[in-house]
């Protein structure tokens, strides 16, 4: 902290503990702040596009995550500088509102750091820069919407949805199955979308995992599965026309929320209770069977008297179901939950086709499955792989392609791939920097430079020269006024990213430019930083 | 020096430290020059923030004057002065608070000189008071009521007074989309007196623009259970009914133990028991209403059987929240469920559960008596979002003042200028050690100009001196000019909609002129060293010497030489 002095060059204190503050001021400050900011997109650059690396984080405890999701890395990085940190929660913002383009967003907010850097040492006021790149948002934002195609696309024709969905997955490790995977995506978000509202709950949509089996074995259920199995081991494994009793009482004797206590005070008695309890239990049961339910789900447990019971009535069931799958459930059979016996009827049951267990491999893992449900409405991605970090990153990418078919559903408007979008907004901006007076000019060109970091960065990380490609790329963009030319990443042939069926949606790719112009102003608006040296 | 030769006389405790005279008056305000340094980059649209971190890891980021003096967590018992009167600018009317530490600062400063010379300061602060009335007389003669206009018109200039606080902060480049969000919201909630009316929900991710105004209430998905998903999620007009009781199977008292002796008679306490709870629900149900909200927790059963009627439920809703749903659908919160009549049940026109960026958001819309309205906030960064509460609630304060009180100056440097100018002409009428001080004063107030000229990175002097002949044109015409901080000129601050409510300068000048006299009266600190422990130490070395020999001693008491 910067120390006042008084006449007598006493040292005055006025802050609390102030010869353990630290204070940076101005350039300084700004300086400090941008290379915090450019360290973290340096580390990220590389996982960019379709030939990205991806990154191997460790965490204190051991686990070992695999990832190039943007947002995962530096969520798992556990950054500690205040600037970097913005950055990553400038990459979740991104994964909550779009889920995908969490590492180009902070490629984006580096490059313009970056740019920002070099005008700073100009002399020009951090405040203009930051103005200047607003303009510059403002301009790229339109642009990209002058660009931008309406993708139309129905329940029946879903093949827009897919190949965008597949651009998102061609950059994870999943792209060797990543068509497989892009229809699942697609078919799971149209099955719970309502499409009347453009609303996706993605709730309904559960993704569950298992090691063991290919990546290719990944299917999309229209219904449930649940990490469980049947109670008894020798309850029938199949139920054909199953209708389903969901409940969330336990199979057992019910016990009063209040304080109580029952005197025995004669052998009558306990026998007594003794029977009471073993009616309990038949009760239970036949209540059961008598609304016609021919498998239970239950929340609680049942203890093995309760479980015989079952067996021996031939009434399979499921114990110990969480509470969400449980609603799942629900939702998928049309059934209701119940919470006890009493109110069992038939119109509360839900009905599924089919309810399987299935066992995997040679594991005694059981998972069961309820299919052909009444409503379709909730499904599950049911994801195998290799080894568990492959399942956990095939989770996040589908997590990714999920949200970008949901978008696509919102509103069905897309731009192309392949660094297209950024070079023809780079040209946009460029030309417009021109038309304003003053310093922000200056600004507004750097925002023009900073738009070419992306195809840079694609480039570099598929192996091509970045700096020959990129001019080649935008001289043809100009040339032929062809807005879709981007970086021909796959090696493919064309620049044209029509012909490669690139796309990504219009609204995830205007959230970059705005959110990464928005952080880096924050940044640039900072000129003092006064912390605890502890920092 | 004979003194020195004479025995202490201890009165107070040991190591207490006292500090006198003359010597003290500066070190104070010296103190509070410091303190005014640092808010002093934040002024103005051009001005910067600053990024505060505190030792529990929390950081902050902001531009309003009032949180940095907040954080800065200033201990120095003069400077403290100027972190109140921040607050109090803060409190009373939200925006200002940069302009007034600045204010007291440079009034400070330019005592300083004086009180060096030997004037004493009670002369000082009697010609500082007095400035001070004629300032706000100036203020006030010069303001331009916005009273009497159309409602469209009105709307129209308390967004350009919006949109000038709003200027020098981070979202500052959606103004005029948040100013124009500001005054509805202000409008919609009327002349009622509860800020907390307006809600504003924060929610990170998407960009400044998606953020949105509802006409009525809107909270965040409240834990839910099991059978929630199956309720209906959408209802036109539907009826609400507001609970602060838990509806969950539980037991009804604490404290209450049953005992049995006759094991039959079990299943009829369990009955009993479920009863209760289906009372409860069938009443809520036969109530008619369509929306159930509960401050308290509403449990999976009560969640399942509501499903079952196609009724939505929310609970454990926070307090604040419910409360903005009682006013705005005109319902009442109930404690018990027993006798709900229409009238207690509130009504909107659609309720809808929509996806917010991350998040699920209950949203009541349309609300009969529109008293309230939620702002959604939405950003990249958590400290962004946080940074356009502070801003939008800044604003929401300036429009409620200019509401109120419906007089708007030239902001942009204009008003202090004239103010200045006024000042100094005043001052050439008065016989007097009071003609210097009352200059000073006109001086101090160009400060603002000076700033915003300085954060702007112009050249203040080239731009103040345009500015000062501006001012003295004799038509006064040149009344409404201020710094142009677009091209680092001068310009009509009113012809350009730079405007801020009058409260808030009058308001600024008073506060200001407060602190700084009540810095100039102080000519003693006494601390005492148990309040403060190690730190006492240094602090007490820094707090300038203590005088036992009275103030002709220049305070070169023991404080001085235990430090050095």
């Amino acid at each position: 902290m910067a120390l006042a002095f008084d006449e007598f060059g006493r040292p005055f204190i006025i802050l609390k503990e102030q010869e353990q503050m630290t204070r940076l001021r101005g350039l300084d400050a700004q300086k400090a702040n941008i290379s915090a900011g450019k360290a973290v997109a340096r580390i990220l650059r590389t996982s960019l596009g379709p030939k990205g690396m991806d990154k191997m984080l460790q965490s204190p405890d051991g686990d070992v995550t695999i990832t190039n999701d943007g947002a995962t890395i530096l969520e798992q990085m556990d950054v500690d500088n205040q600037i970097a940190k913005l950055m990553v929660e400038l990459s979740r913002s991104q994964d909550y509102e779009i889920g995908d383009g969490t590492t180009g967003v902070v490629v984006m907010a580096g490059a313009l750091l970056e740019q920002a850097e070099k005008l700073l040492e100009r002399g020009i006021h951090p405040i203009r820069i930051a103005e200047g790149y607003e303009m510059a948002s403002r301009i790229a934002f339109e642009h990209l919407e002058n660009v931008a195609h309406k993708y139309e696309f129905d329940a029946t024709n879903i093949e827009p949805l897919v190949q965008t969905c597949m651009t998102t997955l061609s950059s994870k490790i999943v792209n060797r199955c990543k068509r497989s995977l892009a229809e699942i995506a697609v078919k799971a978000v149209l099955a719970v979308a309502d499409l009347e509202r453009k609303d996706v709950n993605l709730d309904l949509i559960k993704v569950e995992g298992k090691v063991g089996g290919k990546l290719e074995d990944t299917e999309l259920i229209y219904g449930i599965v649940v990490d469980k199995d049947m109670s008894h081991p020798q309850m029938p494994k199949q139920i054909e026309d199953a209708k389903i009793a969901i409940l969330t009482c336990p199979f057992e004797p019910p016990k009063p929320k209040t304080k109580h206590k029952v005197d025995i005070d004669t052998v009558e008695k306990f026998q007594t209770l003794r029977q009471q309890e073993q009616k309990y239990f038949d009760d239970m049961v036949q209540q059961c069977k008598d609304v016609g339910a021919t498998l239970v789900i239950c929340q609680w447990g049942f203890d093995d008297e309760a479980n015989h019971l079952l067996m021996h009535r031939n009434l399979p069931a499921v114990r110990w179901v969480g509470g969400v799958e449980l609603e799942l459930i629900a939702i998928a059979t049309g059934g209701r939950i119940v919470p006890r016996f009493q109110e069992l009827t038939p119109e509360k049951l839900g009905k599924a086709g089919l309810v399987r267990e299935k066992a995997f491999g040679t594991t005694k893992d059981r998972m069961i499955y309820i299919e052909h449900c009444a409503n379709s409405k909730a499904v599950t991605i049911f994801i195998r792989g290799g080894n568990k970090m492959i399942l956990e990153e095939t989770k996040r990418s589908l997590h990714d392609a999920l949200c970008v078919a949901r978008n696509l559903i919102r509103n069905n408007s897309i731009v192309y791939g392949g660094g297209s979008a950024e070079i023809s907004c780079s040209i946009a901006v460029e030309a417009a920097a021109d038309k304003y007076p003053g310093v922000e000019q200056y600004a507004i060109r750097a925002f023009a430079d900073a738009l070419d970091a992306i195809p840079m960065a694609l480039a570099e990380n598929s192996g091509l020269q970045p700096i020959e490609t990129l001019s080649a790329v935008k001289a043809q963009q100009i040339k032929e006024n062809n807005h879709y030319c981007g970086i021909d990443c796959n090696d493919i042939g064309t620049n044209d990213m029509r012909e490669q069926d690139v796309f990504e949606t219009l609204i995830g790719k205007q959230q970059q430019i705005m959110l990464a112009t928005q952080v880096v102003k924050m940044i640039l608006k900072i000129d003092d930083v006064i912390s605890s040296s502890d920092y | 020096m004979a003194s020195m030769m004479q025995p202490q006389i201890i009165l107070l405790k040991e190591g207490t430290d006292t500090s006198q005279g003359k010597p003290q008056l500066i070190s104070n305000i010296n103190a509070c020059m410091a303190v005014a340094d640092v808010v002093r980059t934040t002024l103005g649209p051009r001005g910067m923030d600053k990024l505060i971190h505190d030792e529990k890891g929390n950081t902050t980021i902001s531009n309003d004057g009032a949180t940095i003096m907040k954080l800065l967590d200033i201990i120095h018992p003069a400077a403290k002065i100027l972190v109140d009167i921040a607050k109090s600018q803060d409190s009373e009317v939200g925006d200002g608070t940069t302009t007034v530490v600045l204010l007291a600062g440079e009034f400070l400063k330019e005592a300083k000189p004086f009180i060096e010379d030997g004037v004493h300061s009670q002369n000082l602060i009697r010609s500082y008071r007095t400035a001070s009335h004629l300032a706000i007389e100036k203020v006030k003669e010069l303001a331009v009521s916005i009273e009497g206009k159309s409602l469209e018109e009105k709307k129209n200039l308390l967004a350009k007074c919006a949109a000038t606080t709003l200027s020098s902060k981070l979202i500052g480049g959606e103004k005029e989309f948040f100013a124009s969000m500001v005054v509805d919201a202000v409008l919609a909630i009327g002349n009622d007196d509860r800020l907390n009316m307006i809600g504003m929900k924060k929610v990170p991710g998407g960009n400044m623009r998606d953020s949105f105004l509802v006409n009525g209430v809107a909270f965040k998905k409240t834990f839910s259970y099991a059978g929630f998903e199956q309720q209906p999620k959408k209802f036109e007009n539907p009826k609400i009914l507001l609970l602060n009781i838990e509806l969950e199977l539980k037991s009804e008292k604490e404290n209450a133990e049953i005992r049995l002796s006759d094991p039959l008679q079990y299943q009829s306490i369990v009955d009993a028991e479920w009863n209760i709870i289906y009372d409860k629900l069938d009443k809520c149900v036969k109530s008619g209403a369509k929306v159930v909200l509960s401050r308290l927790a509403i449990g999976d059963l009560a969640t399942q059987y509501f499903a079952d009627r196609d009724i939505f439920c929310a609970g454990r809703v926070t307090e604040e929240d419910l409360q903005r749903v009682a006013a705005a659908s005109g319902g009442t919160v109930q404690t018990t469920v027993n006798n709900i009549i229409d009238e207690v049940l509130g009504t909107c026109e659609l309720f809808e559960e929509s996806q917010v960026g991350n998040e699920r958001f209950n949203i009541f819309s349309g609300c009969p008596s529109g008293r309230t309205a939620t702002i959604v906030l939405r950003g990249g960064a958590d400290q962004f979002i946080e940074e356009a509460e502070r801003s939008l609630h800044d604003a929401i304060m300036i429009v409620r003042r200019a509401l109120k009180n419906s007089t708007v100056v030239a902001g942009g440097g204009a008003i202090d200028m004239e103010i200045s100018r006024y000042l100094r002409q005043h001052a050439r009428t008065i016989a007097g050690k009071s003609q210097l001080f009352i200059n000073s004063y006109a001086k101090a107030l160009e400060v603002i100009p000076r700033q915003l000229c300085d954060n702007a990175g112009f050249d203040a002097t080239d731009v103040l001196n345009k500015l000062r002949q501006k001012h003295a044109l004799p038509s006064g015409e040149g009344a409404p000019y201020g710094v142009d901080i677009n091209t680092g000129g001068i310009a009509d601050s009113f012809a350009n909609f730079v405007w801020e409510p009058a409260v808030v300068k009058i308001n600024a000048i008073n506060a200001a002129t407060e602190a700084a006299c009540l810095v100039l009266s102080v000519d003693e600190t006494i601390k005492n060293p148990k309040s403060e422990s190690a730190q006492g130490e240094a602090a007490a070395g820094a707090m300038g010497g203590r005088g036992r020999g009275g103030a002709a001693f220049r305070g070169r008491g023991r404080g001085m030489r235990s430090w050095a």
